[in-house]
């Protein structure tokens, strides 16, 4: 039990490593399409120039000033790229710790060991942070990265750009979130992600709620209409809603007119960003602190008599925690010592005293050596001589 | 692992390459651009072919670069399917979102005292004023007086530690806890490190004599030792050097300062999470099939297969009786017959039911039912 399975403790570790990958393409991307951008106008741009001088449209001084402004584009193109590529190295460097960091665990062989306890408490901090982040203690989440070093290990800046676009959804403003839907359309599609539709439907609810009805109209037809067969239901009952006040009581457009779903779209954002970049729907911490929970989980962690300190679900906050959580399963009988925490086996197999309570022969033989083989038990207080001990068999 | 790790040399490399060669491309371009108007400048009727001869350059240079891009994109989506290959589960199969729901406070509170118990103070304070919870139910004093005695004793002061384990004597002696001995232990052996024989006797005369009753043998051995004092290291006595005394007396303090506060010694956030951890694989095996016969595990009773902990994660005597394969409870415990062997009460009546006086079906003794007593694990 004391061989690490390795594969299997690497199973939580995906958003890991793939959340850097996501930004580096996402970054590359943005680094394609500007420079797909500048340069292709450019070079038309010159093209053209040579056509307009070939047929004398333009004199070479003013073509030279056209060339000019074309540098400054360049220069300017230049400093982009360079953020953006400073920008990849840093996702480029920060995969390549990660993978070390896991690949560092592939060398730690067994369980009860100094270097798998570092390796675990590097692990909790990560997941830690990463709760931090989504609850938005972000205070925090930096506090605790900087004082263990592992901010390579941790996407704060994912959680920075993410909660600019809530706090925009917040103030009722969709334009920060649309952006961000233009910066992964392709992903966004492929996820088949209604969230788009949803801002832009959202935009229009407000144009309508503001009895912009002009407006309204010339949006609907220019936004809304691009989604014809998803979502044509919600198309119509948008239409239909030029009919009623916002103060309407009439279902569903009540519900359109509704705040909350602003609140809606904030969750949905946060759902379809955890999903784009392979982030877990719920955080690391909860899937692995109910995955143990319930794997320590016994009826005795709920019984004062039958408590033990150093078990984690009989302390009163994880106690609770793990209320609603299943039990732990077990075919095969483990006794550990009420005295020493051990378990009892052939080499140190449970006694019974005469009334009936049982203890690892190891504790016992201590206690007696102290006591001139006196034996007291812990839960009666009965008093025993070492003699009467009996050896239980437990199969 | 290895595989995902040359991919990533792969884009490691081509991004340095690329990073490097489109500034240079643009570079290139403005270069030439700035060519061909110096050219033009000093000889105009030049210009359209000037012109388009830079129009051909850029055209290269670009279509060259943004193959480079797409090149580089390619490299990354194979690291992808590299990652994508090592990792297929969702291991979001395995969680409840309700499980924890309207117990967040709990959570930050268990957080809380888990930084507070690392010795992380600040970063608690920081915590607890964002999460906005109550500082007051905190054990943070005791936790800070823990960390400075473990402090000093990191620095070889032993002071602040015997100050603590005298003032609970009578507590630590009820546990059966041998601190404060070990501790006055660890002192005189520190004397006798720094050749102060003399200093090691006097402290010796004061302070093991209340000691006499529990530990005699061990006095007399350290006694013994100042034989040797000048060669300690040589001596049959060597061991009570060993560095591993300094870090194990640090353990053994902080169970026995945790144990009187009625804590854990180990965080039980990081315990739970180290087994989560561990549980893992086999949670999400156990929940893909449970999902296809729509069942959901984390609303079980019970989880249907065993989880196999580390032995020092097992903290409950657990007893399976060897005949009906139950578990003991309350109303079915376990039976100890005359000859050791244990089963749970309701085999034990089963078995008595056909003779009065039966065979215990683990070897050939044979009793009857009041001879079995009670067993408390």
């Amino acid at each position: 039990m004391n061989k690490l399975n390795h594969d299997g403790l690497l199973v939580l570790e995906q958003p890991f490593v793939k959340v850097p990958l996501e930004q580096l393409k996402k970054s590359a991307r943005t680094a394609q399409k500007q420079l797909d951008k500048d340069l292709s106008y450019v070079s038309q741009a010159v093209t053209e120039l040579a056509n307009k001088c070939d047929n004398e449209q333009i004199d070479p001084a003013r073509a030279s000033m056209t060339l000019e402004n074309m540098v400054g584009r360049l220069q300017n193109l230049k400093r982009k790229l360079t953020d953006i590529k400073s920008e990849e190295s840093l996702y480029v460097s920060r995969s390549r710790q990660r993978l070390e960091h896991l690949n560092g665990l592939t060398k730690i062989p067994t369980a009860n060991s100094d270097a798998y306890t570092r390796w675990s408490r590097v692990r909790l901090d990560r997941i830690l942070v990463d709760y931090m982040l989504r609850e938005g203690f972000n205070e925090t989440a930096g506090q605790l990265a900087r004082e263990e070093g592992i901010e390579s290990y941790v996407d704060m800046e994912l959680f920075t750009q993410s909660k600019r676009v809530e706090q925009a959804l917040q103030r009722f403003s969709c334009t920060e979130a649309l952006q961000w839907c233009n910066e992964n359309k392709s992903n966004l599609r492929k996820m088949k992600s209604t969230f788009e539709f949803n801002l832009r439907l959202q935009e229009y609810i407000e144009l309508v709620r503001a009895r912009k009805t002009s407006e309204a109209i010339t949006y609907s037809r220019k936004y809304l209409t691009t989604w014809p067969t998803a979502h044509l239901k919600e198309i119509y009952q948008a239409m239909a809603l030029l009919a009623f006040p916002s103060t309407t009581q009439c279902m569903p457009y009540k519900k359109l007119y509704d705040r909350a779903r602003w609140d809606a779209l904030i969750l949905q954002f946060r759902a379809d960003n955890f999903a784009l970049n392979s982030l877990t729907s719920q955080p690391l911490l909860s899937v692995t602190l109910q995955a143990g929970l319930s794997a320590l989980k016994t009826p005795m962690c709920y019984q004062p008599e039958n408590k033990n300190i150093n078990c984690p679900v009989c302390s009163d906050t994880l106690g609770e925690l793990a209320e609603k959580l299943p039990l732990s399963h077990h075919v095969n009988s483990t006794i550990v010592c009420r005295l020493s925490g051990e378990i009892m086996d052939e080499d140190n197999p449970p006694m019974a005293l005469q009334n009936g309570y049982v203890y690892s022969h190891k504790a016992l033989k201590e206690m007696a050596a102290k006591n001139n083989n006196q034996i007291t038990c812990p839960r009666t207080g009965a008093v025993y001589d070492q003699s009467t001990l009996k050896k239980v068999f437990v199969s | 692992m290895e595989t995902i790790l040359k991919e990533h040399e792969k884009v490691s490399k081509k991004h340095a390459t690329l990073a490097q060669g489109s500034i240079d491309s643009i570079d290139r371009i403005i270069g030439a651009i700035n060519e061909a108007r110096a050219q033009f400048e000093n000889c105009p009727q030049s210009c359209p072919t000037q012109l388009y001869n830079l129009s051909r350059r850029v055209k290269d240079i670009t279509s060259q670069t943004l193959d480079e891009h797409k090149d580089f994109q390619s490299t990354l989506n194979k690291y992808g399917k590299a990652i994508d290959k090592k990792w297929k589960q969702d291991i979001t199969i395995a969680t409840n979102a309700n499980a924890f729901s309207e117990k967040e406070k709990i959570l930050q509170k268990t957080i809380a005292l888990h930084f507070i118990r690392q010795g992380k103070f600040e970063l608690g304070n920081t915590f607890m004023r964002e999460a906005e919870l109550d500082i007051s139910d905190m054990p943070q004093a005791q936790f800070v007086e823990m960390y400075q005695i473990l402090e000093a004793i990191k620095v070889y002061d032993l002071g602040p530690a015997l100050i603590w384990a005298r003032s609970k004597r009578e507590e630590l002696e009820r546990r059966g806890s041998s601190l404060e001995f070990q501790l006055h232990r660890l002192h005189f052996v520190q004397f006798l490190t720094n050749q102060r024989s003399e200093e090691a006797i006097i402290y010796a005369r004061k302070n093991f004599h209340y000691f006499q009753e529990r530990h005699l043998a061990e006095i007399q051995r350290l006694m013994g030792s100042m034989v040797y004092f000048n060669n300690l290291n040589s001596s049959p006595y060597a061991e009570l050097l060993s560095p591993d005394a300094w870090t194990d007396i640090q353990h053994q303090f902080t169970r026995d300062f945790c144990s009187l506060l009625g804590m854990s010694w180990e965080s039980p956030l990081f315990i739970s999470v180290t087994v989560g951890a561990m549980a893992l694989p086999t949670i999400i095996k156990m929940a893909t099939i449970m999902k296809e016969k729509k069942n959901e595990w984390s609303q079980q009773d019970e989880l249907p297969v065993e989880i196999p902990l580390p032995d020092d994660m097992r903290y409950h005597s657990i007893f399976a009786c060897p005949v009906s394969k139950e578990q003991s409870t309350e109303e079915n415990p376990p039976m100890m017959m005359p000859c050791g062997h244990v089963i749970c009460k309701e085999s034990l009546n089963k078995l008595s039911k056909a003779n009065s006086r039966f065979k215990c079906p683990y070897c050939p003794n044979e009793s009857t039912l009041d001879q079995a007593i009670r067993v408390h694990f």
